[in-house]
């Protein structure tokens, strides 16, 4: 068994081969390579197929009770500072590399039928190998200065990977947009990884825990201070986790194509910000008042992704606000010290998200047979509809993973936000009651997203919906469509033409009028994902827990027998019948309004428009954002360098100027003969040398 | 490890005896020239590849390599050089970017010959510059230096050469008559006359000798590496050089300055040190976020990331100023590593100017498409300066910054303050760089480039990154591999620089009279100075 251990460091580093010979193969042989498809991803997918072995090996091995393992080389030293990297493989590192390596290779399998057609194929599988590794070397690390390093990689992944499609302006900005803000979460956590090195002199998560406690307890080190520290750092997985108020960023990154949205922004990446919560959960536990921040900077974004989502249009938003709420769940979970509850939480949704949203992605890929490759129109529900009967593998595994979500037993999105919810309870009433009514707008969203999508009747031929989506495109775009300014529908109209002028140079062949089911490289690891969107919550039912008996906060003893017997059947059916009975409402009221119709919901909105522009609006998040920030940095910018032209420059050129002219040097630069001034300098210079050496 | 053979003199003087057989050699096409300076420069390298992995020894914090000869007796002045800790990665670095550049401007068509005579010539000056042990020796090789620059920058320069050649000169030109004056001071101070640097450090001056000549220096070495606010000359000089010669401006010149600091200032004038280093401190604060804020504002490729490297060189003022090993050990790897990063990255804005004939932003926009390649490679030129990990930049920023923040010379507040306010910097650097990328390779291609051909980078395009990546990356992974090379020397200047402090604080300056109390090292009691320094 020590030889799995021994070769761990192969996880990572097998992806990040595959990626480095993809990556010299296009750099220095760009045309050759790109055409070698599929002698790419097979030799990808196969090198994340054997770290996902290892992978399993290592995880079956830790279950059976193997002792934590730590291999460590100096990295990095300076006089008597030594700097250590390597891997440790524990409890929650195996957890996480069967979580990573299943997700990312289901994800790679579906990309072969998702990128087919792209020019950037193989460029593709390059960068999700190059991420698989990074995310690999993320949950491995043993110190903090380890996850820092892969946390940067991984950002960078997600940078390149939502700018994929680099000639569209939207994905430009998204990718931007993402990498700046996450930097803004890692600033705090450089800052905070600073700041306790300097009070601990040490990168090591339980060291870090343990003399922390020791120095505020002899007041060697004031606990506002520790909780400054502990509040920056957390401020990393504010940004990586799409918390308020750094969230900005992930719905933009569905610029990216589906299956990235899938891997990274759904299951793995954003949930590198819990991860880091859960690793510095030694450090935390003991600030209350970073706990009570963290459980309140999750329940706020858990409420505030599910409002947004409830009125998006574009099916991937949705998703993506979505799982902006549930790592709100999983965050609040931690916070409240639900150390298990949270992980539980991360499992699930990677599971049951990354399914979603590669259905979405079958979805699209459906679509654009129909509508064409613009993702305005394909990603819009309201040209979809219907869809079940055209796609019925992606409709079933779709509606799985929303009941999943929405916390309907047994399937596995119910044990484990049952299980944040209860802890939630416990901890705060208040805190309960916005995470309950939460849950019951999943449920309602969702739903309206399965019923818009794949049930009543198909509208992507519909002309009018075209024009609504164009018209909302355009307003977007600020173009004014006031009194005066010129008629709309021409615009529209214009707009339109150029749109099916470029598909016809583009792609150039006809569109059906149906959509049809994806191939079997798409549909295959949806059927696959749905087997522990299904099964995986039984793994932690309150009454059996063998996930807590695996995973729970270091320094602490879990006995699942006496937890079993601890366990209250009433109890337990009063706090999931009041989760369930909510998602149920959500769930009537879905099928009111977007199966039945019996109740109008543009009648809701024109009666709350406050509301209702609030959520379409996404709380105005993004529109202050622009005008304080982003404005903002390049006003400032501006005037610095106004300054730095005017008058740092001008005083010292001034200074120059005066020198000169007593000089009377300036006719030789009008001369052209600077080459002669040079020569006196030097001359002038030389003798000065000798003269002052003689005298 | 000594030797007889006087491998530094051979080093130093090859390219330049070299350059002097330019003139004569039998060339229609500009083409001979060119293949000899790269095979004289690729030769220096080897030897200094030879020279140092044979004959030096990395475990030993001392001058190596010494060769003194008289030269001039009758000023005393000595032909002396040697190499430690801090001189030897230098070396390396300006014999690989010299190299490199004159690979880069393989296509230089006007005045070829007088082209890469200037380059030889330059490259001996900057070998000379590190090696030169002796002051007087130090200041001609730093003269030598400017004069080809100038004549490089004026004659292949863009539209505002002229104007930017001569703000370069005149700059550089009044801060060395600083140095000078300085130099000289030293060198009379006392009973001895002497301008050997080993033995000018260990004179006794006065502290307020010692201020003085610290400040003439750091003005000096300012307008070099650059510090504001004596930074302006460097936008305008690098903005409007050819390629070659903005990636030996980036690449070395400013390293000169870091050098000089830490050689001089550092070494030689520990106790002024001392007053100086919160100053500087401040100052590299000033230059990362200015810096970087000015950089964002810029229109013109060039400018921006001359105004990147102020910003970068702000963080080697931080690590000299942190008092701790491993902020002098990060800055001289920011160094070394801002070298090959912006070399890289000025190389490839030649390789773009080359295709789309102009330097603006807005001018840009879309090139992805028909230049994949060099998108690729500036993509990770950038990833490099923003200092991503696996990379060497970020190993020296995390150095400087944990060097700094462990610091034990200053207080808790003031760090805090420092670095809070470098790690700003993290936040500006991707957004001028990323913004660069973006307005240059992403969105719809400009319809000014439609119907000029965009060839994709050469396999020599290729090449000359890889060359500068391929160590970026290596460090970046590795970092040790690289810094135990002069690990002992930078511990010894950091040791040398703290034992000053408590010396220091016991002949307290008048005008600082506030400074009551010893600050011992590392200890809690020590009174404070200023609020600043404890």
């Amino acid at each position: 068994m020590e030889a799995i251990y021994e070769y761990a460091w192969l996880i990572p580093v097998l992806p990040l081969a595959g990626a480095m010979i993809l990556g010299l193969g296009l750099i220095s042989f760009g045309k050759a390579t790109s055409q070698l498809r599929s002698p790419s991803s097979i030799f990808i997918v196969s090198l994340c197929g054997a770290a996902m072995v290892l992978s399993f090996a290592l995880f079956w091995s830790q279950y059976q009770g193997h002792e934590p393992y730590t291999r460590m080389v100096e990295w990095a030293s300076a006089g008597d500072f030594h700097l250590s990297m390597g891997y440790t493989i524990d409890h929650l590192t195996a957890l996480m590399l069967v979580i990573v390596t299943t997700v990312a290779f289901l994800v790679m399998i579906y990309t072969d039928g998702y990128m087919a057609h792209d020019p950037g194929y193989v460029r593709f599988y390059a960068y999700l190998s190059l991420f698989s590794s990074s995310m690999l070397g993320l949950v491995v690390s043993p110190n903090l200065v380890q996850v820092y390093i892969f946390w940067e990689l991984v950002g960078m992944c997600s940078y390149l990977l939502i700018g994929f499609w680099y000639d569209r302006k939207a994905a430009a900005d998204a990718c931007q947009k993402a990498f700046v803000t996450n930097r803004v979460g890692d600033f705090g956590l450089l800052l905070g990884m600073l700041g306790l090195y300097w009070a601990t002199r040490s990168f090591e998560f339980d060291v870090i825990g343990d003399r922390l406690q020791q120095l505020i307890e002899s007041g060697a080190l004031s606990g506002a201070m520790a909780a400054l520290f502990a509040v920056l750092v957390f401020l990393g997985p504010v940004a990586k986790s799409a918390q308020v108020p750094l969230h900005v960023w992930l719905p933009d990154a569905m610029e990216g194509p589906t299956p990235i949205s899938a891997l990274i922004h759904a299951a793995t990446m954003v949930a590198a910000g819990v991860f880091l919560i859960a690793r510095m959960f030694p450090v935390f536990e003991d600030i209350p008042t970073a706990m009570s921040i963290i459980a309140w900077t999750g329940t706020v974004t858990a409420f505030i992704g599910a409002t947004i989502a409830i009125t998006q249009n574009d099916i991937k938003k949705g998703l993506a606000y979505s799982t902006m709420s549930q790592l709100g769940y999983m965050v609040m979970g931690m916070g409240v010290g639900g150390y298990t509850a949270g992980m539980f939480h991360l499992m699930t949704h990677a599971y049951f998200k990354a399914m979603l949203f590669l259905c979405s992605g079958s979805v699209i890929h459906g679509m654009e047979g129909v509508v064409g490759h613009d993702p305005a129109y394909a990603q819009d529900m309201r040209m979809m509809g219907g869809l079940r009967k055209f796609m019925p593998i992606t409709a079933i595994t779709f509606l799985i993973g929303t009941l999943a979500i929405s916390g309907i037993p047994p399937f596995a999105g119910f044990w484990s936000k049952d299980e944040i919810i209860g802890l939630v309870y416990e901890a705060n009433p208040m805190m309960w009651l916005v995470a309950w009514i939460t849950a019951g707008i999943t449920a309602f969203y969702m739903f309206r997203m399965y019923f818009s999508t794949f049930e009543g009747r198909f509208r992507g031929a519909d002309t009018s919906v075209r024009n609504q989506i164009k018209l909302e495109q355009l307003q977007e775009m600020g173009l004014s469509m006031g009194p005066g300014a010129m008629n709309p529908h021409e615009l529209t109209m214009e707009a339109e033409s150029d749109h099916a002028k470029g598909d016809h140079n583009t792609h150039g062949h006809h569109y059906s009028t149906s959509p049809h089911e994806s191939p079997i490289s798409m549909t295959l690891p949806l059927i696959l994902l749905a087997v522990p969107s299904i099964l995986v919550g039984l793994v932690g039912t309150p009454f059996a827990n063998y996930f807590e008996a695996f995973i729970h906060p270091p320094g602490e003893v879990f006995d699942m027998t006496e937890a079993a017997a601890h366990f209250d059947l009433s109890e337990f059916l009063l706090m999931a019948g009041s989760s369930v009975g909510i998602s149920l409402i959500g769930i009537t009221l879905a099928v009111m309004m977007y199966l039945r119709k019996t109740i109008d919901p543009a009648a809701i909105a024109a009666r709350i428009p406050a509301l209702y522009q609030l959520s379409k609006n996404k709380w105005y998040f993004d529109d202050i954002y622009y005008n304080v920030f982003v404005l903002g940095s390049r006003r400032l910018a501006r005037q610095v360098l106004e300054v730095d032209y005017k008058v740092v420059d001008g005083v010292v050129n001034l200074a120059g100027l005066v020198t000169l002219l007593t000089g009377e040097v300036l006719k030789y630069f009008e001369n052209g003969r600077a080459q002669f001034y040079a020569l006196i300098v030097f001359a002038a210079v030389l003798g000065l040398v000798i003269f002052s050496g003689i005298t | 490890m000594s030797t007889n053979f006087p491998w530094l003199t051979t080093i130093t003087l090859l390219p330049l005896v070299a350059s002097l057989l330019i003139p004569v050699l039998p060339d229609k096409y500009g083409k001979t020239v060119r293949w000899y300076s790269l095979a004289v420069g690729l030769i220096d390298f080897a030897l200094i590849v030879y020279a140092f992995w044979y004959h030096y020894d990395f475990q030993n914090p001392d001058f190596q390599l010494v060769e003194t000869y008289a030269w001039l007796p009758q000023l005393g002045l000595n032909w002396t050089l040697a190499v430690d800790g801090i001189s030897m990665p230098l070396v390396l670095l300006a014999s690989l970017v010299t190299t490199l550049s004159m690979l880069a401007g393989w296509q230089v068509t006007y005045k070829p010959r007088l082209f890469y005579f200037l380059m030889l010539a330059m490259y001996s000056a900057q070998i000379g510059v590190f090696c030169a042990q002796d002051i007087l020796l130090f200041f001609l090789m730093w003269e030598l230096e400017l004069v080809p620059v100038y004549i490089l920058i004026s004659i292949w320069g863009g539209p505002k050469r002229l104007y930017a050649a001569t703000k370069f000169i005149l700059y550089t030109a009044i801060g060395s008559i600083f140095i000078l004056v300085a130099a000289l001071a030293m060198a009379f101070y006392g009973g001895n006359v002497t301008f050997d640097m080993r033995e000018l450090g260990m004179k006794d001056y006065s502290l307020t000798f010692e201020l003085l000549v610290y400040a003439a220096l750091i003005i000096a070495y300012g307008v070099k590496l650059p510090i504001f606010p004596l930074h302006t000359w460097l936008p305008d000089a690098h903005g409007e050089a050819s390629a070659p010669v903005s990636m030996i401006l980036a690449g070395v010149l400013l390293k000169m300055g870091g050098y000089a600091i830490i050689r001089m200032n550092v070494e030689m004038l520990t106790d002024a040190h001392f007053y100086f280093a919160p100053v500087l401190a401040i100052l590299g604060v000033v230059n990362i976020v200015y810096g970087a804020l000015v950089s964002f504002a810029q229109r013109n490729l060039k400018r921006r990331m001359a105004y990147s490297s102020v910003s970068h060189m702000g963080f080697v003022l931080l690590g000299i100023a942190s008092y701790t090993e491993l902020g002098l050990s990060g800055a001289v790897l920011q160094m070394i590593s801002h070298g090959l990063i912006a070399a890289a990255l000025f190389y490839l804005s030649g390789v773009t100017y080359e295709r789309t004939h102009t330097l603006m932003l807005d001018k840009m926009g879309g090139l992805g498409r028909s230049m994949p390649t060099v998108f690729a490679l500036f993509t990770i030129a950038s990833m490099a300066s923003l200092a991503l990990p696996g990379m060497s930049g970020f190993v020296g920023e995390l150095a400087v910054f944990i060097g700094f923040a462990t610091s034990d010379s200053y207080t808790s507040a003031f760090k805090l303050v420092v670095v809070l306010l470098s790690a700003v910097g993290l936040i500006l650097t991707p957004m001028y760089l990323l913004s660069m990328l973006r307005e240059m390779f992403y969105g719809k291609e400009n319809t000014e480039f439609r119907g000029v051909p965009l060839l994709d980078a050469r396999p020599r395009e290729v090449f000359v990154t890889a060359c500068l990546l391929i160590p970026i990356i290596g460090i970046g992974l590795y970092p040790k591999l690289f810094t135990q090379t002069y690990d002992v020397k930078t511990v010894q200047v950091a040791s040398h620089a703290r034992m000053a402090v408590s010396t220091v604080a016991q002949q307290p300056l008048q005008l600082f009279s506030e400074v009551s109390q010893a600050p011992a090292l590392n200890s809690v009691t020590s009174g404070e100075f200023l609020g600043i320094v404890k």
